[in-house]
């Protein structure tokens, strides 16, 4: 199963009897195996390809990946104003809905009056009685071609708010699956290179993690610290690091360490460390990279899930996004408000599709007995 | 092209029991068809037992699975008729091939330790096949006592029926299959490489115990395997082949002393024989054919020394050479001679 | 059988620990003087409860009296009062909410298990490899759908849209106002029944399928189907304690199904898929092609040995799906305000009621831990090849 693919281990095999000046060893060493990698590389996108379902995720991905860098080229282009369009900050002061208002009470005018009737015609009203009627801009906006998705209760434009949470989701997840397999590939290999006590309780603790359920986790920390995104990342990395991946990652490790080129290395005086980080994760790692996928699929869903209840701390997501249309009442009007809701919520939903989809897709170059005969 | 209806009468005067006439059958894959079986034709008497030898991937799997209609979803019968006592089983409906199964015409495996379903006791499985059968349904007492004869029959403790598959070893699971084959009393079994994975004195033994029950029952076998020499221990005639094709049939002691067809030749002359006639080892260089795209003409002729040009265009049709032999090979008569100045 | 139980157990029992020692770290020795702070500057907390609260965490004492304190109360099932409710104790909270999570957690796992593997294992029968893409992608689709914003949006078609269902919550308290049994009563009966009902059910399957008489085998199913089913009405129509509280109890049930549905249709996909692939997998075997050439019946072939040996994977990933169900289950009770262990632990972790969230979190760890103590059963139940082996 790792013949094609983990190519690097012919180098490994060849270093013991390499006895050329260093440089020139270390040069040609690395040479060689970016050549390798390039042509598996190439090798595993070819079989990749034929994965319709992780092509089609793949778009995805690259869909919202061009919606995550749009708001940049916007606002630099001055196609979108940033007192406007601004995900936090931004303010859309002349909606195309009215409504007629009444004045019910009035307490000073300076501070307590509601802050867009006062920035209605840019002045403090001074004649204000109560009883009088006059026109407010209305917010939630339906869209129009100021703002393609409308705006949110507080007047800020939900296309500029969805594609920030891309990059927010995009952000989380990438990191956390780095985390995931950065910790997943060592405690996995660990494990399987020094088996015994390690092994022992390594593996009875991921055990323990896959058990937890890890929103449960997650929702309680967050009601110890202070969540922000990045160590939210952190936390879910920990925690499907130390669990399931390192399970997984161990298992494809001892398959690994039989492998003949390990027993070389070990002849060859290699130590722990250099034959752990040298010979066993960069053949654990393709199987590594499958579970990344999963890993941001859990982290998307985690993030969107927290925010949406109000547990993390953040400025703009797709949770967010729901988390406010809920706390404002405008959940259930899935009619009359759909821009609050249906974008958000397909949003989560697609992108962590996708790269579950893509996960599936590689399946089939890690696993090959899935591939198509 | 000579008449396809084939050599029926080797032991004249037994009504025949499997006729095989003119059998084609291919895959539908999605590089193209794989000719699979190519007019196989043979026949099989009552009492009688058969070899079916050949390289792997030559088509004796499909044959065997045709009998039973057992072939992948992606088999497709082209033309040829499967008689079985004079009724085509080609065109029986689905639910009345299901009771033909088991109850006329039971299969041993080509693994057959993975013919065993890992969650279930092994009497259970045999219990079942049994179940679905006999009509009226055997009653708890007889069934157990049925189920105890088979198992001393080949040899194993009635006790083993109460284990799970995986409690067993690879030759008691073997003779637990041969006893769930017998269950139903067959009139043929297809012993698909009995014994391929076992020890050699495993395999002996239970070739033995086979002839044994089969004399004893009065069964017909059709042996599957690659090794001509086992074969020719246990088996009254033998059918040889090649790439989808049926290159040489007759009996036992013909072929195997006396084989035509350059292919049988080669592939006995490459078995260390101690019984048989001494013959020099000449190796069979190359490798099958992809069914994909068979060789034009004599599909045997990229590999044949003795080759001539007509192999290369013309197929040749089954001939009768001897009494009780044929053989598809245009130079069949040069056989024997040549065969000796081969290097 | 009996060696490979206690082995579990003694197993989970370790886990147990482990899990109370890590809730203890995570909880009270890492954020250290931040939890007292947090105690200090949450003006929910009454006074009197925030002076209990730093007492019983004793950040004064050495950190291992404090570990002991901790474990010695937890086992004594003093796990302090809450602050937003207080002076009631956690436990007290705890104990009223836990069957009613427990009873929407195993409706959920057992529909979806159910159906997923039905859809898997016809889908996997009937077509192959055909349609791959679309079930795959609609699987998937269906498996990531983003939980809350689904929920809604089936409140809003089921309740706003169509008005056939509840909204949310456990129960009408209009129709509760005065009623003469309290919520508890009547959900306990409901699940008692509901509960004898099931098994009964279950196990007139489970006794035809052993009988080797096909006739009885379908007398069996059907008339202790029936029996089942009937006696369940038959309860509630026939019998005078039933009677009186069928009202109450088709009140309870009917806010339940909604919250189930959502949580049967955001997780079956998943099974699903799984349970086609396996299965996909398990018809290559060449056991299928002897049950196949042995004459059976392709119904057979399909339940009795492709189903039956496609489960096992399938099982096993039940051990995953008790985490997942539980998740799932947290968040669908606080979307629904259905009052169960998920809707307290986001509610008092939204409150900062930090007594409560932390006992929440410790039950829905032991409900975890349970749970994955009976998958494990189960499982050496479904494979004969783990009974015997004994493998870790
Ligand atoms: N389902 C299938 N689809 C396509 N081709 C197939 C299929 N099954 C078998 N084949 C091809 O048909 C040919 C005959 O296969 P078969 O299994 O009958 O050979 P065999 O003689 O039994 O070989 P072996 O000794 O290895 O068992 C082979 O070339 C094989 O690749
Ligand atoms: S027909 Fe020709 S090629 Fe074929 S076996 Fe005979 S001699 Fe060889
Ligand atoms: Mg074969």
């Amino acid at each position: 199963m790792a013949d094609q693919r983990s190519l690097p281990e012919e180098t490994h095999t060849a270093d013991p009897f390499g006895s050329q000046p260093i440089l020139h060893e270390v040069d040609s060493w690395w040479k060689i195996r970016l050549t390798l990698m390039r042509r598996s590389l190439r090798e595993n996108w070819r079989i990749f390809r034929r994965s319709k379902v992780g092509v089609f995720g793949l778009v995805i991905i690259a869909f919202w990946a061009i919606m995550a860098v749009m708001p940049t080229v916007f606002f630099a282009t001055g196609f979108w104003n940033p007192a406007v369009y601004d995900p936090v900050t931004g303010l859309e002061l002349n909606p195309p809905t009215r409504t007629m208002t009444m004045v019910e009470r009035i307490t000073d005018p300076n501070t307590e009056i509601d802050r867009r009737a006062v920035l209605l015609d840019g002045r403090i009203p001074d004649t204000l009685q109560i009883g009088d009627t006059f026109e407010l801009p209305r917010q939630p906006a339906p869209p129009d071609g100021r703002h393609w998705l409308g705006t949110d209760p507080l007047g800020r434009d939900v296309l500029s708010q969805l594609m920030h949470g891309a990059r927010a989701s995009f952000f989380l997840g990438i990191l956390a699956a780095v985390v995931t397999v950065v910790i997943g590939t060592t405690v996995g290999s660990m494990a399987a290179y020094f088996g015994g006590i390690v092994d022992a309780f390594l593996m009875r603790l991921a055990d323990l993690l896959i058990l937890i359920p890890g929103l449960a986790i997650l929702i309680v920390i967050g009601a110890v610290f202070t969540f922000q995104l990045w160590h939210l990342a952190v936390v879910i990395g920990i925690l499907s690091g130390f669990g399931g991946t390192a399970i997984v990652l161990k298992s494809q490790a001892l398959a690994v360490k039989v492998k003949p080129f390990i027993d070389a290395a070990r002849v060859a005086g290699g130590s722990a460390r250099h034959i752990i980080f040298y010979h066993l994760i960069p053949n654990v790692m393709p199987l590594s990279v499958l579970y990344m996928m999963f890993t941001v699929t859990a982290a998307i869903q985690s993030e969107a899930v927290l925010s949406f209840l109000g547990v993390l701390n953040t400025d703009t997501s797709w949770g967010l996004m729901m988390n406010l249309a809920r706390t404002q009442g405008y959940l259930l009007q899935v009619v009359d408000f759909w821009w609050l809701t249906i974008p958000a919520g397909l949003s989560v939903t697609l992108l962590s599709a996708a790269f579950f989809l893509v996960g599936r897709g590689m399946d089939e170059i890690v696993n090959p007995r899935l591939r198509r005969r | 092209m000579t008449s396809r209806r084939l050599p029926l009468e080797i032991s004249a005067g037994q009504a025949r029991l499997l006729e095989v006439d003119g059998l084609v059958m291919r895959y539908d894959t999605e590089a193209g068809e794989v000719s699979a079986v190519e007019n196989v034709s043979f026949s099989l008497g009552r009492g009688e037992s058969m070899g079916l030898v050949g390289e792997s991937g030559c088509g004796k799997t499909s044959v065997a699975l045709s009998l039973l209609r057992l072939a992948p979803e992606n088999a497709r019968y082209q033309s040829g008729s499967v008689l079985w006592e004079g009724m085509d089983l080609l065109e029986l409906s689905d639910q009345e091939m299901r009771e033909y199964r088991w109850a006329e015409i039971s299969m041993v495996f080509q693994g057959a330790m993975n013919a065993w379903n890992p969650v279930y006791r092994v009497g259970e499985q045999i219990r079942e096949a049994m179940d679905h059968h006999f009509d009226p349904p055997l009653s708890t007492v007889e069934t157990s006592r049925r189920m105890d004869r088979l198992f001393n029959l080949v040899g194993l403790d009635p006790a083993v029926q109460n284990r799970y598959p995986h409690e067993l070893s690879g030759g008691m699971r073997q003779r637990a299959v041969i006893a769930m084959a017998l269950s139903c009393e067959p009139k043929l079994i297809i012993a698909d490489e009995p014994t391929t994975a076992l020890d050699v004195i495993v395999q002996a033994q239970i070739l033995e115990e086979l002839k044994e029950i089969q004399e004893d029952l009065g069964l017909s076998i059709l042996y599957i395997s690659h090794d001509m020499a086992v074969i020719a221990q246990v088996t009254d005639i033998i059918g040889v082949m090649y790439a989808g094709k049926l290159v040489e049939f007759g009996s036992t002691r013909d072929v195997f002393h006396g084989p035509r067809h350059p292919y049988s030749y080669l592939l006995l002359s490459s078995i260390p024989s101690v019984t048989g006639p001494r013959r020099r080892p000449v190796s069979l260089e190359g490798t099958p054919p992809n069914l994909l795209a068979p060789p034009a003409g004599c599909r045997f002729h990229p590999r044949c020394p003795w080759a001539t040009e007509q192999c290369r265009t013309d197929e040749p049709p089954m001939m009768q050479i001897g009494p009780s032999q044929w053989a598809a090979c245009w130079n069949s008569e040069q056989v024997p001679e040549m065969g000796e100045q081969l290097p | 059988m009996v060696r490979y139980v206690t082995r579990r157990l003694i197993q989970m029992v370790f886990l147990f620990l482990v899990f109370l020692t890590v809730t203890w770290f995570l909880l009270y020795i890492l954020p250290g003087d931040s939890v007292a702070l947090k105690y200090a500057g949450n003006p929910n907390i009454p006074p009197e409860a925030r002076e209990v609260a730093l007492e019983r965490l004793g950040l004064d004492k050495p950190v291992l009296i404090q570990f002991r304190d901790y474990m010695f109360n937890f086992f004594q099932g003093d796990l302090g009062v809450s602050f937003n409710q207080y002076p009631r104790p956690v436990v007290d909270i705890i104990a009223e909410r836990l069957p009613r999570t427990l009873v929407l957690f195993l409706a959920a796992l057992v529909t979806y298990y159910w159906a997923g593997f039905l859809a898997g294992k016809y889908l996997a029968w009937r077509r192959g490899n055909r349609g791959e893409m679309l079930v795959t992608i609609g699987g998937v689709g269906l498996y990531s759908m983003f939980l809350p914003w689904f929920a809604f949006m089936m409140i809003w078609l089921f309740s706003v849209l169509l008005d056939w269902l509840p909204l949310s919550k456990f129960l009408d308290p209009e129709q509760w106002r005065d009623a003469p049994f309290r919520a508890n009563q009547v959900f306990m009966r409901l699940f008692w029944v509901t509960l004898i009902a099931s098994v009964a059910l279950f196990a007139s399957g489970f006794i035809a399928r052993q009988t080797r008489s096909r006739r009885l085998g379908r007398t069996l199913r059907w008339g202790g189907g029936a029996l089942a089913v009937g006696g369940f009405f038959f309860y509630w129509y026939g019998v005078d304690s039933g009677q009186v509280m069928r009202v109450y109890a088709g009140d309870i049930g009917f806010h339940m199904i909604l919250p189930v549905l959502v949580l049967t249709l955001i997780n079956f996909a998943g099974v699903m898929l799984l349970t086609r692939s396996s299965m996909l997998e398990t018809l290559r075997e060449d056991y299928i092609l002897t049950a196949r050439a042995k004459g059976l019946p392709e119904r057979v072939v399909r339940d009795r040995h492709a189903a039956r040996t496609a489960l096992l994977p399938v099982a096993t990933s039940l051990v995953l799906a008790v985490a997942t169900v539980i998740d799932g289950g947290v968040i669908t009770e606080a979307v629904f305000s259905w009052p169960g262990m998920g809707e307290i632990l986001v509610s008092s972790v939204l409150s900062e009621d930090i007594p409560l969230a932390v006992g929440a979190f410790s039950f829905i760890g032991i409900l975890a831990l349970i749970g994955h103590f009976v998958v494990d059963i189960l499982y050496g139940v479904l494979d004969p090849r783990i009974r015997v082996t004994e493998h870790g």
